[in-house]
């Protein structure tokens, strides 16, 4: 079996095809801090993509409650319980991905679930873990937590349902590194279904054959972010192009804020999928979870994102966020603005570091009258 | 594992049932003529009796990933005629349940037998979906289809889920052409999605993973019946297709292999029991 480099591993690690990166890649950066699952992403997307026969329960975009909240139930309890036990504590990850503990006569280690499992998409919501004795006082880490995940396909740079497809009917753009599902090509046989441990493919039962998130390729062709990340009323999303941490610009608001800042964590790289979506980690739960959600960066991340006001040129990329529905090829932090770049050059926003602020007086001379602060 | 052992009991009773006609263990199918007009639709037809059975042991599908180490169904009883015009093949095997309800977890039963698209007895295709250079084609019959036969139209949401309450499909809102970036593989005519006019699929291959229906050349059909355990599965075809297809002629003789999927026990793809070639002498 060929070897790739995993950078989010740090390791090179076995993998069915060999490694060759797209000329760029399709990433999102999601602020779990900002999240409070409006659902407004998983609606827009529903409308966009799925609202058709046999896509009745399917949620390309979805955002669940953690730790007991899950799409399908228990999605990533059961493959890390499958995976065993593995040490996530150093940059370099000593234990063992999906691929290299695919089980004999198998391409991966994968499960497929049930058709209940889809049943609930919001089971778990706003469920809280831990104890609240009487007269406890909230600390950070929180003792009481749960925090929003939202959940794309991660277009990962090794794709388990890529390698899972007898068929190669599943594909990586060259152009952009979105995986796509030839509909044309696909016989249903679930394999991708079975293979991605973010359960990010699905089968639909009316056409027979299964499907899974496009990244809204057809927006991206035309210099547009993806739906999710347009309609976000909390502009907890970027979605852009990363480069790896040899290619990385620091002037692409996404690879400053995953390589240069690196206060933005893959989900769950022990995986081994390269995945494409990065989360700021929210910095009141418990690292020993993060850790195994997010990997080993993920306490750096947190103390990073907490010092993000004296790093002007990170803060110039953080309000970057649902500021253009364009995606932003090149920033620059000028003059106490955040300016965002097209692909050609052209200027697609410019954000205010600081908004100015108004004050207001208690009285009002002209009216004679006492403002109160009704809104 | 209760299944399976039903399965195993159902199948001797069949392979008795049987052992009056069959040539067990014998390597050849010899290919009866009727005369009985094709095409061969109905599987419980009287002439099948005439007909020579031969046992075709099942064996794992382990050659390549993902695999199938323990397949449910562990032999096919396979006869075969032929009118001069239409030519058939019966398969029967014992399965305990009837899977054509396909949902994530639930996959449907389905047959396969393959032929070698230029018959040249020292130089077979690969067994195993052909190889380059060296084309086989291949009828697959899928319960689902027959199902979809029987229903009179495609599977739908309220078929498989009866209680299911959605307000509006796109569908119901605009116009027919307008729906098919919503109808995923359907919209863009996947033949897999549903039956045609037959519950059986006509397609070639050169090698794993390059199976491929053939959307202008379907001419092959078929029925299947399960009944007490067992399913009883006939696929026909014309003996002269058209150009690039495969014939069948009196009096000389092919090969064929075959590949069979238990539903029930989530078998689906490369995750099948398979059987290489044996010889078909076609009577005259």
């Amino acid at each position: 079996m060929p070897k790739v480099f995993n950078w989010q591993i740090g390791r090179e690690m076995d993998y069915l095809y060999e490694g060759k990166r797209p000329k760029r890649q399709f990433a999102m950066l999601l602020d779990t801090n900002k999240c409070i699952a409006c659902q407004t992403c998983t609606v827009a997307c529903k409308t966009t993509w799925t609202p058709g026969r046999g896509q009745e329960y399917m949620f390309w975009n979805n955002v669940e409650t953690k730790p007991y909240g899950y799409y399908p139930l228990g999605w990533d309890v059961r493959i890390l319980e499958k995976l065993g036990v593995q040490d996530v504590d150093g940059p370099v990850y000593e234990g063992k991905t999906l691929f290299e503990s695919a089980p004999s006569g198998e391409r991966i280690l994968g499960y497929l679930p049930d058709d209940r499992d889809y049943a609930h998409p919001n089971v778990g919501e706003d469920d809280s873990r831990g104890d609240m004795p009487q007269g406890a006082l909230l600390e950070m880490p929180h003792m009481q937590w749960m925090y929003y995940l939202p959940r794309i396909c991660n277009h990962c740079t090794y794709p388990a349902c890529l390698a899972a497809c007898p068929r190669m009917s599943i594909y990586k753009r060259e152009e952009d590194g979105i995986v796509l599902l030839d509909q044309t090509r696909c016989r249903g046989y679930r394999e991708c279904v079975r293979a991605c441990p973010y359960k990010k493919t699905f089968f639909n039962p009316v056409t027979r054959v299964s499907e899974k998130c496009v990244g809204c390729y057809p927006a991206i062709e035309q210099g547009r972010q993806t739906q999710c990340t347009i309609t976000c009323i909390g502009k907890i999303r970027l979605q852009g192009f990363i480069g790896t941490p040899e290619t990385a610009r620091d002037d692409n608001p996404i690879d400053y804020i995953v390589h240069h800042a690196k206060i933005a964590c893959p989900l769950y790289p022990q995986f081994g999928l390269e995945p494409n979506t990065y989360y700021i980690p929210p910095i009141h739960v418990p690292p020993r979870f993060l850790v195994q959600m997010f990997g080993a960066g993920v306490g750096d991340a947190i103390a990073g994102y907490r010092k993000a006001a004296e790093d002007e040129k990170l803060l110039g990329a953080l309000l970057l966020f649902g500021a253009t529905p364009m995606i932003v090829h090149r920033y620059e932090v000028q003059a106490g603005h955040s300016i965002g770049y097209d692909e050609k050059g052209a200027e697609l926003v410019r954000v205010p570091l600081k908004e100015a602020i108004h004050v207001r007086a208690a009285f009002d001379e002209a009216y004679q009258a006492y403002r109160t602060n009704i809104t | 594992m209760a299944t399976r052992h039903m399965a195993a009991g159902a199948l001797a009773l069949l392979l008795l049932a049987t052992a009056g006609a069959a040539t067990a263990q014998m390597a050849t199918l010899q290919a009866i003529r009727t005369a009985t007009r094709g095409p061969f639709l109905d599987p419980e037809a009287a002439f099948w009796q005439q007909a020579p059975a031969v046992t075709v042991a099942m064996l794992p599908q382990t050659i390549t990933t993902p695999s199938d180490p323990t397949p449910a169904v562990s032999s096919l009883n396979v006869k075969a005629a032929h009118d001069g015009r239409w030519f058939a093949v019966l398969l029967e095997w014992a399965d305990a349940t009837r899977s054509d309800r396909i949902v994530v977890d639930q996959f449907g039963d389905q047959v396969a037998v393959e032929f070698p698209l230029v018959y040249e007895k020292d130089a077979l295709p690969s067994p195993m979906m052909g190889n380059t250079g060296r084309r086989v084609e291949i009828w697959q019959w899928r319960a689902a289809f027959q199902a979809d036969l029987a229903r009179g139209r495609p599977v739908d949401t309220h078929d498989l889920y009866p209680n299911a309450h959605v307000d509006v499909y796109p569908d119901q809102v605009l116009q027919a052409i307008d729906t098919r970036p919503y109808m995923g593989a359907v919209g863009v005519d996947n033949l897999i999605t549903r039956a045609g006019r037959s519950p059986v699929l006509e397609q070639v291959a050169e090698g794993w993973g390059t199976l491929t229906i053939e959307p202008e050349d379907q001419q092959a059909d078929g029925k299947g019946v399960w009944r007490d355990g067992v399913w009883r599965v006939v696929l026909t075809h014309p003996m002269k297709g058209g150009d690039g297809d495969v014939r069948f002629v009196p009096g000389e003789e092919t090969a064929a292999a075959f590949a069979v999927w238990d539903g029930g026990s989530g078998e689906v793809g490369p995750r099948k029991a398979w059987a290489t070639w044996i010889t078909v002498e076609l009577a005259r």
